[in-house]
C-alpha cells in the first residue's frame, strides 16, 4: 500500500468512527500540480532532510515522485539531465509559521485579514477564507526554494482559528493551492498580545490569568459539544429520528477537531513558564499541542517540550519586540534539537515575508550558534529544521519535507552549500514540475505584479 | 567543563593584557574600508589609535595571530535606535519622541549606555551607531547623534550629527502638501540669520513672522535645528521610496544645496541615474524586497546591485536595531545577487562614516581611532562572528545579556537555574 492510499484509508476510518456526517469537509483541495518532467538530477551534493548528507549523488524524479537517489544512476532517453556538479540539493523548504496572503503585500488595511479581532476566541474562522491568493510575495518565497507553507492567523486571539497549508503554487483560487488531506491546524496565542488588544477594551482577557481561564473555558465547552455529538451518534437510528441533532457550531466544530486529534495546535507562545502552563492545560482537556510557535524562551525548557514530544518552531535571533521577547538565546533551536539525547524537534520558522525567503540562512546561524555552544550538530541535521520537522508538524510528512524515494518531488538545487548567504536556489520543483528557474527566467508572477509600474512590463522584470 | 576551564584560564590571561599599550594584530587578512582589494597585513594599535598598517614586522605588548582572518573596521550603524529604545512594544522603555518639539528634537541625552542592545551588537561587529528618532509631525525635523558602542557612563558622541524626515508612505496627507511645507520650511530656513538667533524673544519673532512656522507652533529650539541644518550643511536623512517622489527631493535638494541621503528608497532602480547625478547616498535594507506599500512596488532583490553599477554610495539598515549587525546578513545577500563584495564592506564601515562626517573611523587606517573586528570567518556570512572587537584601541569583552543566558541554560546542572552564575 503506498502511503497516500494508507493515509487515504485511515482517513476512511476515521470516517467511520465518528461519523461525521455532521461536520461535512467543505473547501476540498482542488489542487492540480504543474506539468511534470522526468528529471535526473546528476552528481550533486544533497541534504536529503533526514539528517543524510550525500556527496556526488543524483536524484531521479519520476512520475512527480523521487524514484530512486543513488551514485551513478543510468542515464537514458526517458530522462532531462540536470548536471548539478558543484551543486547541492534539498527537499523543498517548509515555513510552518506564514502569513503571506492574509497578511500580503502591499500591508494595506483592505487587505489585512490575518486577526478577527473581535472576541478572544474565534476557533470558527478559517485563514484560508482570508488567504489573497494574488498576493505577490509567494513567487518570492519561492526564490527562496518554499516549495509549501502553513498560513496561520494573527494572534490577538487566545484561540484565533484554523491554519491552513499550501502548496508554493500561486493559483486562482485558494482550494486549488491546498496541501492535498494536509489538517487543518489551531492557532492559539499565549501572553502579550491577546491579554494587550482585549484589555485594551476593558474586557477579558486583560492578564496572563485571564488568559489561562479562557482557554479553559472554551475546552469545557467543546468537551460538552463533543460529548453531545458522540452521544447523539451512538443513538440507534429511530433514536435518532426522534431525537434532535445537536445544533452545529462552527466554533466548537474546530475545537472539537483538536479534542479527536483531526486539527493540529499551533500555539505562540514566548515565555517558557506559560509555554509549561499550556502543557497542562493541554493535558487537562487531553489534545495535543503539535508545536510552539516564537518560543524566545524554548530552551529553558528544552526537555519539558522534548519529553511532550511538541516541537519548537522558532526564530534564528530574533529579540527585544517585546518583553516576552527579551531573553533571547542564539543556541535556542540547537538547545530545543539536541534536549534529551537529541530528540528535540527544532523548526526555524519565519513569521515573516523576507525571512521565508532565507530559511536556509537563518538555519545556518542558528547552526553556528548551537555549535559554539559546544554541540557536535550536522549541517545535514540542521536541515531538517526547515525540511522535514516542519512538514511533520504540518501533518504532510508522509507526502514531502524529505529526499525519499515514493515521497513528492519537491526539490530545490542551491548554487552553493545553502548554509552559506551566497547559495541561491536556482531550480524548485514542486511535484515533479519546473515552479523556478533562476538561469532562464522562470517564475510567476501574480496578477498584482502585471503591468502596475510599467504597464507593458511585469512588476519585477527590469 | 574541560572547556569552560580552558576559557576562563585563556580569560586571565587576557584580562591582564587588555590595559596593554599596544596591542599588534599580525597576518591578517584586511579590508581597510577604501581599498578595493584585501592585503594581508600587520595592524598596531597604540592606546586609542592605529599607529601603523603595514607588512613590515612589529612588536607590541599584546600579539593576535590573525593568519587566515578577515580584519574589517567596526561596522557602523547608520540607522538605528540603539541606547534610546529598550523593549520595542514598551513604551516606558521608548525615548524616541517628543510630544513638545519637532524638528529640534535631540534623542543625545537620552542615550542609555547599559542598554542591553549594545554588549549584544558590539559582539556581532557593531562598534558605533547613529541613533535616530522615530520621527516627529513635522516632515522635516528630529536630530540624530552619533554613539561609540563601548558601553560607558561617560559617553563618546557626536551630538546632532544629523537631521531626519519622511515623505510619502502611510500618512492620509497628500504629498503634495508634505512637498510644500518641506519647501516652506526650508525657504523659512534659507532666511534666518544668525544674529536672529541670540535671544528666545528675537526666535519667536521670527517664529510669528512665518506663517509656516507659526502655524507649525515651532519652539526656538526648532528653529536653531532648521538654521544649523542650512548653514551647516547638516546631513539630512529622508525616507521614502517611490520613484516620482524621489525626484522631487532631488528638486529640493538643488534648490536649497541640502546634504542630502535618501533612506528605504525601494524604487530608486527607476530613478538611478538621476540619484547618481545628483550625488546622493542611499541606506537601503537590501534583504528587503516586499513591495511593503505602493510606494515601494520596484522592491527587488537585485536592487542593490543595481545601484551599485551606476555610482551610487551605498549605506545599509535593518530595521530592527535590537539585531542591528544584521546588516552583515543583508550586505550578504546584495553580494549573493550582484553587489561587489568590497562596496558591500564599505557600506557598513567606511561610507558612513564619510557620508555622516564621522572623523578618523570607518578604516583601518594609519592615525584613526581603532574600531576595529576580527573575524572567525567571512563577515559577510551571517553565521560569522567576530573573535575580537576594538573600539577606541580597547580589547572589548564579548559577553552579552545573551551570552550570560546561554551559558546559564547548558552549564551547570548541578545547581538549580537561578542559583547558576
Amino acid at each position: 500500500m503506498t502511503n497516500s492510499a494508507k493515509h487515504s484509508f485511515l482517513f476512511a476510518l476515521l470516517f467511520l468512527c465518528f461519523n461525521i456526517a455532521l461536520i461535512a469537509k467543505p473547501f476540498e483541495s482542488t489542487y492540480k500540480p504543474l506539468p511534470s518532467i522526468n528529471v535526473l538530477i546528476k552528481n550533486a551534493n544533497i541534504y536529503d532532510g533526514e539528517g543524510n548528507e550525500l556527496l556526488q549523488t543524483d536524484l531521479l524524479i519520476k512520475d512527480r515522485k523521487i524514484e530512486a537517489i543513488g551514485k551513478d544512476l543510468p542515464v537514458t532517453n526517458d530522462f532531462e539531465v540536470i548536471d548539478a556538479s558543484g551543486k547541492w540539493v534539498t527537499p523543498g523548504i517548509i515555513d510552518i509559521h506564514s502569513h503571506m496572503g492574509v497578511y500580503p503585500a502591499p500591508g494595506v488595511r483592505t487587505s489585512s485579514d490575518g486577526n478577527e479581532a473581535t472576541s478572544p476566541v474565534t476557533a470558527d474562522v478559517w485563514a484560508e477564507h482570508s488567504m489573497w491568493v494574488q498576493d505577490p510575495q509567494y513567487t518570492l518565497a519561492l526564490s527562496g526554494g518554499v516549495t509549501a507553507f502553513h498560513v496561520l492567523p494573527g494572534s490577538a486571539n487566545l484561540i484565533g482559528g484554523r491554519g491552513v497549508t499550501v502548496k508554493n503554487l500561486q493559483r486562482v483560487t485558494i482550494n486549488s493551492m491546498k496541501f492535498p488531506d494536509a489538517p487543518h491546524s489551531l492557532k492559539m496565542a499565549c501572553g502579550e498580545n491577546p491579554k494587550r488588544v482585549y484589555g485594551n477594551r476593558q474586557q477579558a482577557p486583560s492578564t496572563r490569568m485571564g488568559n489561562i481561564a479562557g482557554y479553559r473555558k472554551a475546552w469545557i465547552e467543546a468537551e460538552a459539544y463533543l460529548n453531545r455529538l458522540n452521544e447523539y451518534e451512538t443513538k440507534s437510528d429511530e433514536a435518532k429520528e426522534m431525537g434532535y441533532k445537536p445544533t452545529r457550531d462552527l466554533e466548537l466544530d474546530t475545537l472539537a477537531g483538536v479534542l479527536r486529534g483531526e486539527i493540529l495546535v499551533h500555539n505562540h507562545c514566548y515565555r517558557a513558564d506559560e509555554m509549561a502552563s499550556m502543557i497542562d492545560v493541554a493535558k487537562e482537556f487531553g489534545y495535543k499541542i503539535t508545536a510552539f510557535h516564537h518560543g524566545v524562551e524554548a530552551y529553558k525548557i528544552a526537555d519539558l517540550l522534548a519529553e511532550n514530544n511538541i516541537c519548537g518552531a522558532l526564530w534564528a535571533d530574533w529579540w527585544g519586540f517585546k518583553h516576552e521577547a527579551y531573553d533571547m538565546v542564539q543556541a535556542n533551536i540547537a538547545i530545543v534539537d539536541q534536549a534529551k539525547g537529541g530528540t528535540g524537534c527544532a523548526i526555524v520558522h519565519s513569521d515573516d515575508a523576507i525571512g521565508i525567503q532565507h530559511l536556509n540562512q537563518e538555519a545556518s546561524k542558528a547552526l553556528s550558534a548551537g555549535i559554539r555552544a559546544g554541540y557536535d550538530i550536522s549541517k545535514a541535521r540542521a536541515m531538517n529544521w526547515i525540511t522535514s520537522n516542519p512538514a511533520k508538524a504540518a501533518g504532510i510528512y508522509d507526502q514531502t519535507g524529505s529526499l525519499k524515494v515514493g515521497k513528492n518531488a519537491d526539490v530545490v538545487i542551491w548554487s552553493k552549500n545553502p548554509f552559506s548567504v551566497y547559495a541561491l536556489a536556482e531550480t524548485v520543483f514542486i511535484d515533479g514540475g519546473m515552479a523556478y528557474d533562476r538561469e532562464s527566467g522562470f517564475y510567476p508572477s501574480s496578477d498584482f505584479d502585471v503591468g502596475i509600474i510599467n504597464a507593458n512590463k511585469n512588476r519585477l522584470e527590469e | 567543563m574541560f572547556i569552560k576551564l580552558f576559557k576562563t584560564f585563556f580569560l586571565l590571561i587576557f584580562v591582564g593584557t587588555l590595559y596593554s599599550d599596544t596591542t599588534l594584530i599580525k597576518n591578517a587578512t584586511i579590508y581597510d574600508g577604501v581599498k578595493n582589494i584585501p592585503f594581508v597585513g600587520n595592524i598596531l594599535i597604540e592606546n586609542e589609535i592605529i599607529k601603523r598598517v603595514s607588512s613590515a614586522n612589529m612588536q607590541a605588548d599584546f600579539v593576535i595571530d590573525a593568519s587566515g582572518m578577515i580584519v574589517t573596521p567596526g561596522i557602523i550603524g547608520t540607522d538605528t535606535n540603539i541606547g534610546i529604545v529598550e523593549i520595542g512594544a514598551l513604551s516606558v522603555t521608548r525615548d524616541d519622541s517628543s510630544e513638545i518639539y519637532t524638528i529640534g528634537f535631540s534623542i543625545h541625552d537620552a542615550f542609555n549606555p547599559k542598554s542591553t542592545l549594545i554588549p549584544w551588537n558590539r559582539s556581532n561587529g557593531v562598534t558605533s551607531a547613529l541613533s535616530l528618532p522615530l520621527g516627529t509631525s513635522s516632515p522635516i525635523g528630529g536630530l540624530g547623534s552619533y554613539f561609540l558602542l563601548d558601553g560607558e557612563l561617560d559617553i563618546t558622541s557626536n551630538k546632532d550629527v544629523v537631521m531626519i524626515g519622511n515623505v510619502g508612505g502611510s500618512s492620509n496627507k497628500s504629498r503634495a502638501e508634505t512637498f510644500a511645507v518641506m519647501d516652506d520650511l526650508l525657504s523659512f530656513a534659507s532666511s534666518i540669520n544668525a544674529r536672529d538667533l541670540s535671544n528666545d524673544a528675537d526666535i519667536a519673532d521670527l517664529i510669528e513672522a512665518s506663517p509656516i512656522a507659526d502655524f507649525m507652533e515651532l519652539h526656538p529650539r526648532d528653529v536653531k535645528a532648521l538654521f544649523k541644518l542650512i548653514n551647516d550643511n547638516l546631513p539630512l536623512i529622508i525616507s521614502t521610496h517611490r520613484a516620482s517622489d524621489i525626484l522631487k527631493l532631488i528638486e529640493l535638494k538643488e534648490k536649497y544645496n541640502l546634504n542630502l541621503i535618501i533612506k528605504g528608497a525601494q524604487d530608486a532602480s527607476l530613478v538611478a541615474s538621476q540619484i547618481a547625478e545628483s550625488n546622493i547616498p542611499l541606506i537601503i535594507n537590501p534583504i528587503n524586497n516586499i513591495p511593503e506599500s505602493f510606494d515601494e512596488l520596484a522592491s527587488n532583490i537585485q536592487m542593490a546591485s543595481r545601484l551599485e553599477k551606476k555610482g551610487i554610495n551605498l549605506m545599509f539598515n535593518t530595521p530592527r536595531s535590537h539585531n542591528f549587525h544584521l546588516v552583515r546578513q543583508g550586505a550578504g545577500v546584495a553580494v549573493a545577487n550582484g553587489m561587489s563584495y568590497e562596496a558591500a564592506i564599505k557600506g557598513i564601515t567606511s561610507t558612513p562614516a564619510n557620508v555622516f562626517n564621522i572623523d578618523q573611523r570607518g578604516e583601518i587606517k594609519a592615525g584613526y581611532f581603532a574600531d576595529i573586528v576580527i573575524w572567525d570567518a567571512d563577515p559577510l556570512e551571517p553565521s560569522s562572528m567576530p573573535e575580537y572587537v576594538f573600539i577606541n584601541g580597547k580589547n572589548i569583552d564579548l559577553t552579552s545579556r545573551s551570552s550570560r543566558l546561554r551559558d546559564r541554560y547548558t552549564t551547570q546542572p548541578e545547581k538549580p537555574n537561578t542559583y547558576r552564575n
